[in-house]
This record gives C-alpha cells, structure tokens and sequence, in this order.
C-alpha cells in the first residue's frame, strides 16, 4: 500500500477492517524487512535533497490552510497548484486528474480505502518547484486525489511527505503555518549554527529509518505507537486498544456509515483525555477511534493511533532524521 | 446552627447531583470497556433529551424506544444490544464495537462525517456578498481607482521579504511580492470590484492587515482582513449644515441606522462596493428620509412611499416581440420569485420590452401574455423540470460547454455539480456544428458529464477528469476567479 492509499487508510481507516494478507501480496511474499510500501517497495527509503535557490541556510514555506490540511504551494512540471503538507504519505503522490498523462515508469497494487484492492503507477518528474527550493527527477505515484478537491474546493497537485525533505531538519509552526526547512551537514548539524540548535521541551529519538515517523506516546500509562502524520486532520486510536486504555476515552459522537444494501460501519469520535508525550500530559485532544488494522498492515508494524492537526496545535515541532531525533516545543497556555 | 446550614447545603447539593444525573450530557453518556460500547441511559430522559442521544449517537429511534419499554435485549440489523440495570432509573445500553468492513461505502460520506463533527464547513468567506463599505483607520493604506488596488503597508521595515495573499490570488502565498518602499511595503493588483479577503506574509509569517479595522475570522483561531472594491458612489450634495447622514436600502435590508456617509465640501458622500443588481435606497438626514434628488428613477413601494432607484452593472433587455396585439405582457422568473405582476414590460417600437439588471448567474423566465405563460420564442436555451419548460439565460456567462460529435442524437444534456447532476436541467443545442449550452461559474472546481440520448459519456474535449464513486469518470473543470 502506497502513501496516497496509506493517507486514506488514515481517514479512511474509519473503515475499519483489513484485507485479509492474501491481497497484499507484496506484502506476505515480500522478504524486505518491514516497514514496508505495498505498493512500491523500492521507493521506500529513496529521499531527495532540494536545491536551494538561496544562498540562505534555511527556508520558510508558508503553509496555506485548507480546512485542517496544510498545503504548500508548488510548481510541477508545469503544472500549478497546492500540495498537501501529508507526513503520512510514503513519498511524492500526484493526482491523476492532472499527470495520468505522464510516460509510466511502473505500477503495482495498492489497497484502497475501504480494503478493495487497486493499481498505482508510477511516473517520473523532470521538476518539482516548492518556495525557494526545488526538485529535479522526482518520482511519484499517482492516484485519484479529487475527493479532496471536492471536499475542500482547492486544487490539489498532490501529497508531499518526509521522503522530500530527510535530508534537512525540518521545523513544522503549525500555530504560525510555517514550515521551516534548514541546511544540516552530514553530521546532522546545523551548516549555519548562528541561530542556535531549535530549543525543544521533550525529545524522542527516531527509531525506524524509513519515510514515516513513528512516535511512542502514553495513554493510561501504556506505551503507544503513534504515527506521525500531518496529512491526518484528526488523531486517531485504534479501537483495538487495551480496554484500560479505551476507557480513558470520551465518546461524544458516533455514525454508522452505510453504503450499498450493507450493514453500515460504525465510526466513533471523541477525545484522549489522558495522552502523554514524555512529561506532558496533554488533554482534550480530538480524536477518531476505528479499527486500525488496514493502517497497520500498511506500514507493516502496529499502530495503536495517528497524531494529526490536534497534535501539531500542541507546539512546535522539529525532526532531524539525520541526528534521529524528534523534539517538540509545547506552546504555553497564554500563547494558544 | 452551623449544622442545620451545612445540612442545607448537602441537601442543595444532592439535589443538584441527582438533577444533574438525570440531565443529558453528551460527554457523559457513551463510554468504551471491554470492547463494548456503552452508552448511559437515564430512564427520565424527555423525549427531546431522548431524540438528541439518538441523533448524536445515530441510535435506531426504535431501539431508544424499546429501552424506555424495559426490553433487555434487541437486535438490530446483525447486531445485539443489552440493556442492563445499573441503578433506578439508570440503564446500560451496549454492544460490541463493530468491526465490519463495508467495501460499497463512499469514501466521501465518511470525510463529510469528520467534517460535521469537527464542525468544518468549508467556506469561510461570502465572497458573493451584497454591499459593503471598507473601515480604515488610514485611508491611504488602500486605494482602488476602478481597475487598479494598491495595497500599502507602512510597517515592518526590517522585513526581507513581505507577500500579500488574498481571495485575489487564491490565497498564494508567492505570487504578489510586495515592493520596498521608504517606509514599508507596497504592491499594486488589477481587481474587479467586489469583496476580498486577504493577510499579508512577513518573512513568512501570516499577518492581518493593521490598519485595517474590517476582519472576520480565517477558521484557524486568526483573522483575515476584509477591503471591498467599489463600484458606487452614494452622493448627497448640500446639507451641509446636516450632523449626521446616512443611506439605507434594501442592500442592508432598510436598517434605519444605515451606513455613514462623510462630509465633503460639497455635501456628503460614500463610495460603496454593491454586487450587480436593482437597489432600493433613500438617506436619512439628520432622522428626515429624503429620496435621492440627483437620482429620476423613483418608484413606490407597496406604501406608497417613494424609493430611489439604482441599477448596479448593465441592464439586459428582456424583449418579446408582438405578434397579435398583445394588452400586457409581465416578464417573471427565479431572479423574482416568479412574481405574476412585479416587472410590466413597455410596450414599444420594436415590441415588448424591460431592460433590468441582474447579478451574473444562471436565469430561468417566462413571458406572462395576456394571462398566458409563453417561453421566450427566440431563445433557444430551455431546462425542462417535469415536462415544464422554461426559457433559460446565463448573464455574464463564462463557460460554454461544448460537444462537436454526435450531431444526429435527439437529446443531449449536461449535467454536473453546479447543478445537482439533474439529468434534466440544461439541454444542449446544435449550433454552428457542435452542441453547445452557456453557464455562468462561480470560481472553483466542478465535475460534469454530457448524456447522450440516455447514455452517460466524459467530455471528449477535456483531458481533466477524475475517478467517481461508481467507478466511472467525470470531466474536471475549473474555473479560475
């Protein structure tokens, strides 16, 4: 399963229940240890290093919103618009609408939001223009993205996530729609230590070395894997989850979502009363809980939840692959 | 003493609990344990408290029935609910979590799901508002001549680096750099008039305009600054003498309060911006109505009082041409509710005929002769609404949707997002070797499809399309503001 298709597992997840393992079969056949993209394993660790049009060490890119989604504006090929800011999204995902044109390079399986299985192909693009940065040789997947144009009436090029930026630390200002990229050396280091390293009040070391990030957190004292995903416009827990920990829950809203002649799904939403993050308690946090298991399969190891846009309100966020090393900077009470 | 006063205020307080109890609280009523879902009924919920637990909680209004008549278990669908007793008036209500896959559910329902709950609904600005008036704390911070808005902002010297973003430039955050000048940033920008909404980015940084008092909120916790281009300029000369005027008019619904006009040598005066359209208007000096005296085109209402008059944009000439001495002819359709006696056309020359002004958008009208409804004869665009026909025009519009094959079908019909997908709305035309039909857009995406003699094809003109929820395709189509 490949970045867009993962995205939507994320919002889409609410969908619940997996494949079983023999449509994956990538995956059940697949010796590459996990984590793993079903739908092409080799692009899993590629990551790209930009070119700077300044001389400068660092870049903002301002962040435009569109309802919970961050979008940057970008240039690709020559076509113009907004990519969704989408940490969930294994590499670069282009919409169809706009690129099916494109020569293919490949294609391969994908599992679509409600466990159906489907094809992504890929293509190659010559160059990709974000503010004061750009990309050349950049290859992509492209699906359908219309359903977020539809939802959010803005034009959606595509997804851009981690693999795009590894090489630099990168700063995301939710509450200031910045996000901030600077220069590190092959140490991980700042090239320009003027401004200092970024201040952070917890830190967590990166453990996995792919395109996703994966986070431990606490709920009722249990340790969680969370991922990181800014593509997510809510949290997210599996309902799966120990029974200690679901009870820590608030349940204030639930739908059954019935499609054709079926029984419906059922999708429940509320907030984590009891989430931490190192020291920090952090309450009242929005969140979905559904089934997690397509999600979990997808990444290939266990997700018990997703730290979307609630998360990214908490504070300022800063993740340096390099060094392996996540830090966050809780925003003050008088400050929110 | 003191005793009786503590007593008192247990007892306060245990009623307050006890009532507190029995309130429905939505953040108290569903819990996870165990892998079941419960929800926590209190059997002297009222009906409203009731019907609210099962909107909020999408519970068959049926099963909430059969709790309040003492079942202990029902099933619903494939599923079974338990009721147990956990206190007098107190039920639990329970099932397991469901863990279903419904591969036929659409993608979309479930994102407008988490879109309601999280209280989103999308658009953030009424960009296609009536009337407006700008409110400045320094009017040359903005100046509109007609075509050309410059945009000034005396601050942020220090700045490397300031962009103005807006409603203008879909909110890029790139394409108006603003230039340095001596004591700030400048950047000019062809509009239209209208309503716009815009911040400025300093070195990266979202900034609403400081001197700039009109804001409403950017659905983030921000504010986004609100200028309006003008098209008008109310103009009262002399009272000069007067302490207070202002106009009103049914762009503000008559409020008697109405917009503040300021003081010139000659009079007074306001430059607004009011959307293409007919205006109904009058001032007030100093609490005394007064009709406009520079405007002839007064009319009464349906007091006999006399209102001033404006029309907004160019009038289009509805005509119909006389064929056997017709005694009245009423020009009615969607942009007047269809009124049977409101616009009386004038009989003329060259026939029937009412020049009036509307706003661009998609019309439907008849001719009322004589007490008959009659479709316009030369207009050949028509929409069909059970078996009804009505003579259909686009003012201003700005896209013609075009089909040059299929020239022997007998219907051909596009249908889209701008209309519902309604499988009859707009019949295309054979005109000059293709089918065509004319709409007006608002700016934004839309999907389309043209329906051939019953059968669904994309546009083969368009290379824009995207996958829908039955799995076929739909024409893209943008339309640029």
């Amino acid at each position: 399963m490949k970045t867009g298709a993962i995205k939507y597992s994320i919002l889409l997840f609410l969908l619940i229940v997996v494949a079983p393992a023999t449509l994956l079969p990538n995956l059940s056949t697949s010796p590459i240890p996990i984590p793993i993209s079903y739908s092409f394993i080799s692009l899993q660790t590629i990551t790209y290093t930009p070119e700077f049009n300044l001389s400068s060490d660092s870049v903002v890119i301002p962040l435009k919103r569109a309802g919970r989604l961050f979008l940057i504006e970008a240039k690709v090929e020559d076509q113009t618009g907004n990519l969704v800011f989408d940490t969930g999204a294994n590499g670069l995902v282009l919409n169809a609408t706009y690129f099916r044109d494109h020569a293919k390079t490949g294609g391969s399986n994908t599992i679509g939001i409600t466990g159906a299985v489907g094809v992504v192909e890929q293509i190659s693009i010559s160059r990709i223009e974000l503010p004061e940065i750009t990309y050349k040789n950049v290859r992509a997947d492209v699906t359908n993205l219309g359903h977020i144009e539809n939802r959010r009436g803005i034009k959606i090029l595509g997804l851009i996530g981690f693999s795009m930026m590894k090489n630099l630390e990168i700063v995301i200002d939710a509450k200031h729609n910045q996000l901030i990229l600077i220069r590190i050396d092959k140490a991980g280091r700042r090239t320009n230590s003027a401004g200092g390293e970024f201040k952070a009040d917890y830190m967590q070391r990166i453990e996995n070395n792919t395109n996703i990030l994966f986070l431990k957190g606490k709920i009722a004292g249990r340790n969680l894997n969370f991922c990181f995903d800014t593509g997510a416009e809510t949290n997210a827990i599996s309902s799966d989850s120990n029974k200690s920990v679901l009870n820590t829950l608030t349940i204030t809203r639930r739908s059954v979502l019935k499609g054709a002649g079926s029984t419906g799904s059922e999708v429940l939403f509320g907030r984590m009363n009891d989430f931490a993050m190192g020291e920090k308690q952090i309450r009242e946090m929005e969140t979905i809980i559904t089934n997690l298991d397509a999600l979990s399969d997808a990444f290939g190891t266990k997700i018990d939840g997703m730290l979307g846009y609630n998360f990214l309100e908490q504070g300022i966020v800063c993740i340096n692959f390099v060094k392996k090393q996540f830090g966050i900077r809780f925003i003050k009470g008088e400050e929110k | 003493m003191k005793t009786i006063i503590r007593y008192t205020f247990l007892l306060v307080g245990l009623i307050g609990f006890l009532t507190a109890q029995a309130q429905f609280n939505p953040d108290k009523v569903c819990r996870i344990e165990n892998g079941r879902i419960i929800f926590s009924v209190n059997l002297k919920w009222t009906e409203k408290e009731q019907k609210e637990l099962s909107s909020l909680f999408d519970l068959d209004s049926t099963l909430i029935a059969q709790v309040y008549h003492g079942k202990s278990e029902m099933k619903m669908a494939d599923e079974t609910w338990k009721v147990k007793k956990v206190g007098d008036n107190l039920v639990e209500l329970s099932k397991p979590i469901s863990s279903k896959a419904d591969k036929t559910l659409k993608t979309n329902d479930v994102f407008l799901m988490i879109d309601k709950w999280m209280n989103f609904t999308g658009n953030f600005t009424e960009e296609s508002v009536v009337f407006g008036v700008n409110n400045l704390d320094r009017p040359y911070v903005f100046i509109y001549n007609g075509i050309k808005a410059q945009f000034y902002l005396p601050a942020f010297i220090a700045a490397k680096n300031v962009c103005l973003s807006g409603t203008f430039n879909s909110w890029s955050a790139t394409h108006t750099p603003m230039k340095r000048v001596s004591d700030g940033w400048m950047a000019d920008i062809n509009l239209k008039p209208g309503k716009y909404t815009y911040k400025y980015i300093v070195d990266g940084k979202w900034t609403p305009d400081p001197n700039n008092k009109l804001r409403e909120r950017d659905g983030e916790g921000g504010y986004n600054s609100v200028i309006y281009c003008f098209n008008h300029q109310f103009e009262l000369k002399g009272y000069v003498n007067a302490r207070k005027v202002v106009v009103t008019g049914n762009f503000t619904n008559w409020n008697p309060k109405g917009i503040m006009m300021n003081k010139t040598a000659e009079g007074w005066s306001l430059p607004v911006y009011l959307r293409d359209g007919t205006y109904a208007y009058k001032f007030l000096v100093d609490g005394q109505w007064r009709t406009d005296p520079a405007n002839k085109t007064v009319r009464k209402d349906g007091n006999g009082n006399l209102n001033s008059f404006i029309g907004i944009g160019e009038p289009y000439v509805f005509k119909f041409s006389s064929v056997a001495g017709e005694k009245q002819v009423i020009l009615a359709g969607s942009f007047n509710n269809w009124d049977q006696s409101e616009l009386v056309m004038n009989k003329t020359d060259k026939g029937w005929q009412l020049p009036y002004v509307l706003s661009p958008g998609n019309y439907e009208y008849k001719f009322i002769v004589d007490g008959l409804w009659k479709t316009d004869p030369v207009n050949p665009f028509m929409t069909e609404n059970n078996g009804i026909h009505n003579s259909f025009i686009a003012l201003k519009a700005n896209h013609l949707f075009e089909l040059s094959k299929y020239p022997d079908a007998r219907k051909v019909i596009v249908t889209g997002s701008f209309n519902g997908w309604d499988i009859n709305g707009y019949r295309m035309i054979w005109q000059d070797g293709k089918w065509i039909f004319p709409l007006y857009l608002r700016p934004g995406k839309y999907t389309y499809k043209f329906i051939i003699d019953g059968t669904w094809i994309l546009d083969p003109q368009n290379k824009l399309y995207e996958q829908n929820e039955y799995e076929t395709n739909n024409s893209v189509l943008w339309i640029e503001p």
